[in-house]
C-alpha cells in the first residue's frame, strides 16, 4: 500500500503523547471505585467485580480470510492465529484477536502498541484490507464473581451457559439496551468490550444489576 | 357450631394477623388469604359486576372469579389479585375490589330490581347509544363495577428480568409435571420447572392417597429434593407461565417477595423470566367446572375440589353440612374428605341414574347418602346458602321429572367435570379439539415444540398423569437432543379407585324454563347467566366470539376460567348444534394478570433508555450546561450563566461566536472510516456529488439520498489518503448510514472492494469557531501552518494540539472561521480544557446545540430531519449545486429526481421567512397560507421548519418550505396560529447572514 | 419474538439483534435512466405481501453486521431457512417446507 496510508492514517494512537501533563480519562474513569449493594461492597467480597483493564490498543481489522497471505501475515505480526470460526477468539496473553464477522476482527494489543501493530500489519499484508484504530472508542472490562452468570442473564438474551459458551468463545450481542462483545476467559470470568459513549449507561446498569449481590467497579489488574 | 379449623396438631401453622375490608382477623402460617377468610367464616368477599349480588369464595386457585382483592395500599398496592393465590403474611391488608360502598351493603344489590333490567348488551344498549349519557355514566359504572385501583405513587420496589435458556421447560409441578422434570433432568438436559403455587405438588398437595406407602406430600418433597440435587435443574415456585409466544419463547412471572409483605422488599420483588425453551411440557392441570343451576352464586356454593383442598391442605372446613352435587365419580372424593373430617355429608346428589363402581360403593360403605338421578336445581339462601332444592332429572339431565325437595345445608359443592387448562397451548395458535370422552376441549395439534401431559391433556387418573408426565419429559428431552424417548423411571406404587363415565351436563334444568327461573350463573365475575346466553342466541348472535363480546362472558380478570366451557355448551344447545361446531374462544396471554413493574423490570428512571455521553460530558455538567436529548446522546443545549434565561444565554453565545470565538462539543457526529481501492467509487455512488478527484488533505460536503430521491443524511467526507476516507454523518443518522453503506456494498455491489468501520466513539471533536479561532488554535498547535494560504477552508491537517496528536478539519457549520479539533476520546476532556484555557483571553464561549442551530440557520444550512422530512429532494432544498450532473454512475436516488412527481412545478421549496413584526418568533411547524381569512380548511402552502430570534441580525427569522417558494421572494405569507394570532412574514432568501460566505474563508 | 439463524455467525440469535430489511431478491435495475417512470416506481415502491412463504432480508445489526436472507412463513412465523446474500432460497413452495431453521 502507499506511503500515504502508513504515514497519515495511523498517527492517532493513544500512546502518541509522551507528555506526563496530558491527562487521560478511560471510559469508566468516573465509575472507578463505585459500588452498590451491601456496605462492605467497597472493599470486601462481592458477587460481581467489574474491572476496567488499563487502556489497551484496539484495532478493527478487515480482510479476506481465504487469503493465506492475509491470515499468515496477521499471525506473523501478532503471534496469534487469526480465528476463522465464528464466535471465537485467540490470545497469547499480550495480543488477542476476536472474530466479529466473516471478514472482520477486533485486535486488542497492549496500550501504546496499536500504531506499531498497524504499521507492521500493513507492511506484512498486501491486498484489500482495512485497519482502523478505535482505541479511544471502546474499553475492555472484566466481569468476575459468583453472580456473573446471573448478571449476564439479566443483561442479555444470549445463552452464556458453559455448555453453550465455553472458554475461547466470543459473541457480539445486545447488553441491556446497548451492545457488547462478550468473551469467556479460561479462568471462567468474562471480558466485555463496550463502546465509550455507552460506558456510563452500562456501568450504571451493572451496578444496578449487581446490587443484590454486591458490586464493585475497579481498575483492573488482569 | 363446629369451628372452621380442623385441628392438625403439630401441622397447625402459627397464628398470623391480617386485615380484610378493614377488619382484623387471625389466620395461620401456610394459609392463603382465601383459606384464612373461610376459616374466619367470612362469607361475602365481593359484589357482582352488574347485579351487585353478594359473592363468596368459589375456588382455590387461578380460577377464582369472586375473591378479587387489592393488597396493601399506597405505592406498593397491587390490584386484582385472587385471594386464593395470596399467601398470608403478618400485617397483610386486603380489600375487595368490588362492592360499593361496601361488600356487605351494596347499592346495586339493594336496588334489587335493577338486575332484571340489565340484560346482556345492556351497557351498549343504554349507555353507548349516546356519547353524552356514556360520559356521564362511565365514572359511576366503573366505580360500581368493581375494578381494582391502579397505584398512583411511584413503585419503590425492584423488579427484574432474567433471560433464560433451557432444553426442557416444564410448566406445572403436579404429578405429571414432576415426573416430566425428573425424566428430563436425568438425561442431563437443562430443565426449568415452574409452578404458580407457593409449593410444588399440584393436586397431590390436597390428595389423601399414599404413594409408595407414604403420604403424597412426602413423595412430593422427596421428588423436589431429587430435582434440586441436579445442577441442571432450576425450580421456580410462585412462578406463573403467563404467555407462550413465537419460537418457543415463554414468559414467567416469578413472585419472589410478595408473600413476605411490603416490609421485606429489599431484594427483587418480582422477576420476569424470558425463556427460550427447546422443548416444552405443558402440565398445567385442569380446572373443575362448576354446575350451572339457579342461584348458584350464593356464598357457600363452591367447587368440589376446592372444598377438598381447603380441608386437606389448609385444615379449613368451609361449613358444616355439605351437599355434594356431581356428574362424575371424581367428586365423590370431596364427600369422603368431608366425612373423614368429621363433618356431615347431607347427601351426594348425582345426576347419573344408577351410578355404579368403586367410588359409589366406597361412599356408600362410609354411610353417605346418594341421591342418584337427581340434580340441585336451585340454591336457597341470601348471604349464605341455607338449603339445596333437589329434584329428579331425566336420564339426559335435560328436564326435571318430579317435584323438588329441600335439603338443608350450609355448603354446596359442585362438580361438572374438569376442563383441561389448555390456555398456553392455545397461545401458540393450536386449535382446541372437543372430546366427548373427556367432556372438554383438549390441546390442539402442536404449533410449536410442546406437548401436554396429565390433566392438561384430559388425563385425570393419577396413574395416567404420572405415566404421561414421564413420557412427555423423556420425549421432550430426547427431541432437545438428550437421552432416549422412553421413560425409564419407576412410578410410585399406589392404589386408585377406577372411575366410571361421567355425565356431560352444562346447564341444570329448573322446574321453570331458563328465562323464568332464578338466575343461573355461567360467568360469576361478569354476571353472565344461562338466560343471557340464550337471549344472545335468540337475538341472532351465532359466533362464539360475538356472543363473548355481547354478553361479556370471559372478559373479567379471570378470563372465564370457570365459565367459558359451560357458556359455549349452553350456546351450542341454544343454536341447536354441537360444541365442536360452536368452538371455543381463543385464549391469549396473559394467563393471569401480570404487573407492569415486572414488564418494565429495571429499565426505569435513568436506565429507561441509554444516555450516551461524550468524553467532555462531566465538564459540561460541572459548568452548568442545560442538556438536550439528541437521539440517545445528551448534548449541551446552552450554558446559562447565573440569572440568565435560555434566551439570554443563547443570544450571548451567538454574539460571542460571530464577534470573537466559541467552542462546541461536536463529538456526537457520526464518523465512518472507509478504506479500500473502490472507496472513492463507492462514496460517489452513495452521495449526490463526486469524490473521485477529492485529494488527500481535502474535504467535501455531500448529501445522501434514498433511492426515492429524498435527502436522508448529509455531512462532510475527508480524503485521508489514497483509498482512505472519513465520512461524517448527522448525530442521529450514524447507525442508519453505516447500515445503508453496508446494505449497498453487501447486496448490490459486492465486487467493490471497500470496508466501513464506525469511529464515532473513537474521536472526540471540539469545534473552535469565530473570527478569533485561529488565534486560539495557534496557541496550542505549533506544528501546523494555520495560515489561510496553507490551510484552506475545507482542508484538514494532522498536527499536535497541546501535546496530543490531533486531526484538525477546517470545516464550518457556523459560517465563521472554524477549526474542528479531533483527538482520541481518552484525551477529550483534556483537550477541551486546554482549548478553553487557550481561548480565555478571547473570552472563548462554550455554546450548545441551540446556538449551533441559530448560527447555522442564519447561514441557511439545513439540518436533515428538521428542515427535511423524508420528502425533500436536493432541488427542493435549493441545493441543486450539490448534485453531480456528470457522474458516470447513476448514484442512489438520481433516477428518482427525474420522476414526474419530483420535477413537477409547485413543489415545496426551501426559503427564508422574515416576520413583519421583527420581535415575533414563528412557532416551528406553523402552517403557512396565503390568505389567513379564507374558510377552513385553508389552502396550505407549506410549513415553518426552523425558527429563532437572531441576536446577530437583530430580528426574528425562520426557515420554511413553501410551495413554489423560490419564485415567490418578497411575497407576504401568513401563519394563522391555534391561539388566534396570525403572524405575517415575507418570503426571503434562506441565507440571512454573510451571503457570500466570506467569513469562513478568512 | 423470533429466533433467527445467522448464516455468518452460524448461530440462532434473538430477534432484538436484527433489523428487518424488507423483501429479498430485489435487484437494482442496472440502467436506472433507461427505466420508465412506471418501471422505476415498481422497483421503488411495490412489494409482495404474501400469506405464506416470504423471502426477506435481515441485518444482523448488533452481531456481525451482515445482511442475509430468510424464508419465513408469514402465517406461522416459522423460519424455514437462512441463506447468505447472493444465494437462492431452497424453500420456494409450501410443499417442501420441512426443514428446520438451518
Amino acid at each position: 500500500m502507499s506511503e500515504i496510508i502508513e504515514d497519515k492514517a495511523t498517527t492517532n494512537t493513544v500512546s502518541a503523547s509522551v507528555n506526563a501533563a496530558v491527562s487521560i480519562e478511560s471510559p469508566l474513569h468516573y465509575f472507578l471505585g463505585k459500588f452498590s449493594g451491601m456496605a462492605q461492597a467497597k472493599k470486601g467480597a462481592v458477587g460481581l467485580v467489574v474491572e476496567e483493564a488499563g487502556l489497551r490498543g484496539h484495532l478493527n481489522l478487515r480482510g479476506n480470510p481465504q487469503s493465506e497471505l492475509f491470515t499468515a501475515g496477521v499471525e506473523q505480526v501478532l503471534g496469534v492465529t487469526l480465528p476463522l470460526s465464528p464466535g471465537t477468539f485467540e490470545t497469547n496473553g499480550d495480543n488477542s484477536i476476536y472474530w466479529l464477522g466473516p471478514n472482520e476482527w477486533l485486535l486488542i494489543v497492549p496500550g501504546g502498541s496499536e500504531g506499531r501493530t498497524e504499521t507492521a500489519l500493513r507492511q506484512a499484508i498486501s491486498g484489500h484490507i482495512a485497519i482502523v484504530d478505535i482505541s479511544g472508542g471502546q474499553t475492555l472490562i472484566n466481569l468476575s464473581g459468583e453472580a456473573v452468570a446471573t448478571v449476564l442473564k439479566k443483561s442479555s438474551g444470549y445463552d452464556f451457559h458453559p455448555r453453550h459458551f465455553g472458554p475461547g468463545r466470543c459473541v457480539q450481542t445486545t447488553l441491556a439496551k446497548a451492545t457488547a462483545l462478550v468473551s469467556k476467559k479460561a479462568d471462567g470470568s468474562f471480558d466485555l468490550v463496550i463502546r465509550r459513549s455507552f460506558a456510563d449507561y452500562l456501568a450504571s446498569w451493572l451496578l444496578d444489576a449487581g446490587r443484590e449481590f454486591g458490586c464493585r467497579i475497579e481498575t483492573g489488574q488482569r | 357450631m363446629l369451628t372452621r379449623r380442623i385441628d392438625r396438631g403439630a401441622d397447625n401453622g402459627k397464628p398470623i394477623y391480617f386485615r380484610f375490608n378493614g377488619k382484623r382477623y387471625q389466620g395461620r402460617q401456610g394459609d392463603t388469604l382465601a383459606a384464612a377468610l373461610l376459616a374466619n367464616g367470612v362469607d361475602i368477599v365481593g359484589r357482582s359486576f352488574k347485579y351487585g349480588r353478594p359473592r363468596g369464595i368459589v375456588g382455590h386457585g387461578a380460577e377464582e372469579p369472586n375473591a378479587i382483592v387489592q393488597i396493601s395500599h399506597g405505592s406498593q398496592t397491587v390490584p386484582n389479585l385472587r385471594a386464593t393465590q395470596v399467601e398470608l403474611y403478618e400485617g397483610l391488608e386486603a380489600n375487595s375490589v368490588s362492592g360499593w360502598p361496601s361488600v356487605d351493603f351494596d347499592i346495586k344489590g339493594s336496588l334489587g330490581l335493577l338486575g332484571g333490567l340489565m340484560p346482556p348488551g345492556f351497557y351498549y344498549k343504554t349507555f353507548m347509544g349516546s356519547k353524552k349519557i356514556w360520559e356521564f355514566s362511565e365514572p359511576w359504572i366503573r366505580k360500581a363495577a368493581g375494578l381494582g385501583r391502579a397505584p398512583v405513587e411511584a413503585d419503590p420496589d425492584v423488579y427484574d428480568k432474567l433471560n433464560q435458556h433451557c432444553d426442557v421447560l416444564v410448566v406445572g409441578a403436579g404429578p405429571a409435571g414432576l415426573m416430566a422434570a425428573l425424566e428430563a433432568a436425568r438425561t442431563g438436559a437443562r430443565v426449568i420447572i415452574a409452578d404458580e403455587q407457593n409449593e410444588f405438588g399440584g393436586s397431590l398437595l390436597a390428595a389423601t392417597q399414599t404413594l409408595d406407602g407414604k403420604p403424597c406430600r412426602e413423595w412430593v418433597s422427596q421428588t423436589i429434593t431429587e430435582l434440586s440435587n441436579f445442577n441442571n435443574v432450576e425450580l421456580l415456585p410462585r412462578s406463573t407461565v403467563f404467555g407462550y409466544y413465537d419460537h418457543n419463547f415463554l414468559a414467567i412471572l416469578e413472585r419472589r417477595t410478595d408473600h413476605l409483605g411490603p416490609v421485606a422488599t429489599t431484594g427483587v420483588r418480582q422477576r420476569l423470566h424470558r425463556v427460550r425453551a427447546r422443548q416444552v411440557v405443558l402440565a398445567t392441570g385442569a380446572i373443575e367446572r362448576p354446575l350451572v343451576f339457579a342461584n348458584n352464586d350464593v356464598p357457600g356454593v363452591m367447587l368440589a375440589s376446592s372444598v377438598s383442598t381447603y380441608v386437606n391442605r389448609y385444615g379449613v372446613a368451609p361449613g358444616n353440612k355439605l351437599v355434594l352435587f356431581t356428574t362424575n365419580d371424581g367428586a365423590y372424593q370431596t364427600a369422603i374428605d368431608w366425612h373423614s373430617a368429621g363433618r356431615e355429608v347431607v347427601a351426594v346428589v348425582d345426576t347419573r341414574h344408577n351410578p355404579k363402581g368403586e367410588w359409589v360403593d366406597y361412599a356408600r360403605k362410609l354411610g353417605i347418602d346418594i341421591l342418584d338421578g337427581y340434580g340441585v336445581i336451585e340454591a336457597r339462601g341470601g348471604k349464605r346458602v341455607k338449603a339445596a332444592l333437589v329434584a329428579p332429572l331425566n336420564r339426559e339431565g335435560s328436564a326435571v321429572t318430579g317435584p323438588p325437595q329441600t335439603l338443608s345445608c350450609d355448603l354446596l359443592a359442585s362438580s361438572g367435570g374438569w376442563s383441561p387448562a389448555i390456555h398456553l397451548s392455545s397461545h401458540t395458535g393450536a386449535k382446541p379439539v372437543w372430546s366427548d370422552d373427556v367432556v372438554g376441549f383438549l390441546p390442539g395439534e402442536s404449533k410449536q415444540k410442546e406437548r401436554s401431559a396429565g390433566a392438561a391433556n384430559g388425563t385425570y387418573s393419577l396413574l395416567g398423569c404420572l405415566q404421561e408426565g414421564a413420557r412427555a419429559g423423556a420425549e421432550a428431552a430426547q427431541q432437545a437432543g438428550f437421552g432416549t424417548d422412553t421413560s425409564q423411571l419407576p412410578l410410585p406404587k399406589f392404589t386408585e379407585l377406577q372411575e366410571q363415565p361421567q355425565q356431560a351436563l352444562f346447564l341444570v334444568p329448573h322446574s321453570k324454563r331458563t328465562s323464568r327461573a332464578p338466575k343461573q350463573f355461567v360467568d360469576f365475575q361478569l354476571d353472565v347467566t344461562a338466560a343471557g346466553i340464550e337471549l344472545a342466541a335468540r337475538e341472532g348472535y351465532e359466533s362464539v366470539e360475538h356472543v363473548k363480546r355481547y354478553t361479556a362472558m370471559g372478559f373479567g380478570t379471570d378470563q372465564g376460567k370457570l365459565g367459558n366451557i359451560n357458556g359455549m355448551a349452553i350456546l351450542s344447545k341454544a343454536l341447536g348444534q354441537g360444541i365442536p361446531e360452536t368452538g371455543t374462544t381463543i385464549f391469549r396471554p396473559s394467563y393471569t394478570p401480570t404487573t407492569f413493574g415486572a414488564i418494565a423490570g429495571r429499565d426505569v428512571k435513568e436506565l429507561f433508555d441509554p444516555e450516551r455521553y461524550t468524553a467532555m460530558h462531566r465538564w459540561h455538567v460541572e459548568n452548568g450546561a442545560a442538556f438536550e436529548n439528541v437521539g440517545q446522546w445528551k448534548r449541551p443545549w446552552y450554558f446559562p450563566k447565573p440569572g440568565e434565561t435560555m434566551h439570554d444565554a443563547v443570544n450571548r453565545e451567538c454574539l460571542a461566536v460571530r464577534n470573537s470565538v466559541g467552542i462546541l462539543d461536536a463529538s456526537t457526529l457520526g464518523k465512518i472510516d472507509i478504506q479500500g481501492p473502490d472507496a472513492a467509487e463507492f462514496i460517489t455512488r452513495i452521495y449526490t456529488n463526486a469524490y473521485l478527484k477529492l485529494a488527500p488533505g481535502k474535504c467535501r460536503y455531500g448529501v445522501m439520498l434514498k433511492e426515492d430521491g429524498m435527502i436522508f443524511d448529509d455531512g462532510v467526507t475527508a480524503c485521508l489518503g489514497e483509498n482512505h476516507y472519513l465520512m461524517f454523518t448527522t448525530t442521529g443518522g450514524a447507525a442508519g448510514v453505516l447500515a445503508w453503506l453496508e446494505l449497498w456494498q453487501q447486496t448490490e455491489w459486492p465486487e467493490l472492494e471497500v470496508y466501513f468501520t464506525s469511529v464515532t466513539d473513537h474521536w472526540t471533536t471540539a469545534t473552535v469557531t469565530g473570527p478569533n479561532a485561529r488565534k486560539v488554535i495557534e496557541k496550542v498547535c505549533q506544528d501546523v501552518d494555520l495560515s489561510n494560504d496553507s490551510f484552506k477552508f475545507m482542508d484538514w491537517r494532522d498536527g499536535t494540539v497541546a501535546d496530543v496528536k490531533a486531526r484538525i478539519f477546517r470545516i464550518s457549520f457556523t459560517g465563521e472561521l472554524s477549526f474542528e479539533v479531533n483527538v482520541p476520546a481518552h484525551y477529550g476532556r483534556y483537550i477541551w480544557e486546554k482549548l478553553i484555557e487557550a481561548g480565555r483571553e478571547f473570552d472563548i464561549t462554550p455554546y450548545g446545540t441551540e446556538t449551533m442551530h441559530v448560527l447555522r440557520a442564519e447561514k441557511g444550512f439545513i439540518i436533515v430531519g428538521q428542515d427535511t422530512d423524508g420528502s425533500m429532494t436536493p432541488q427542493d432544498m435549493n441545493m441543486d449545486w450539490v448534485v453531480g450532473k456528470k457522474k458516470a454512475f447513476s448514484f442512489i436516488g438520481k433516477r428518482s429526481l427525474e420522476r414526474s412527481d419530483t420535477v413537477r412545478e409547485n413543489r415545496k421549496q426551501f426559503v427564508g421567512l422574515k416576520p413583519l413584526n421583527e420581535k415575533e418568533v414563528l412557532p416551528e411547524g406553523a402552517q403557512i397560507v396565503n390568505d389567513p381569512n379564507q374558510a377552513i380548511p385553508m389552502d396550505m402552502q407549506g410549513h415553518v421548519t426552523s425558527s429563532y430570534y437572531s441576536a446577530n441580525l437583530g430580528h426574528s427569522f425562520a426557515l420554511a418550505v413553501v410551495k413554489g417558494g423560490l419564485n415567490r421572494m418578497g411575497e407576504v405569507v401568513h401563519c394563522p396560529l391555534a391561539d388566534g394570532r396570525n403572524i405575517a412574514a415575507e418570503i426571503v432568501s434562506s441565507v440571512f447572514y454573510d451571503p457570500k460566505g466570506d467569513r469562513q474563508n478568512v | 419474538m423470533l429466533e433467527i439463524y445467522c448464516p455468518y455467525c452460524r448461530e440462532t440469535r434473538e430477534e432484538e439483534e436484527f433489523s428487518y430489511s424488507g423483501e429479498a431478491h430485489i435487484a437494482r435495475p442496472p440502467e436506472p435512466e433507461a427505466q420508465s417512470d412506471e418501471q422505476w416506481g415498481d422497483y421503488l415502491f411495490f412489494r409482495k405481501n404474501p400469506r405464506g412463504l416470504h423471502h426477506e432480508m435481515w441485518y444482523h445489526q448488533t452481531g456481525c453486521r451482515r445482511y442475509f436472507n430468510v424464508t419465513r412463513d408469514t402465517v406461522s412465523y416459522q423460519i424455514l431457512e437462512s441463506y447468505p446474500m447472493g444465494e437462492n432460497p431452497t424453500v420456494t413452495t409450501v410443499a417442501n417446507q420441512t426443514g428446520d431453521a438451518r
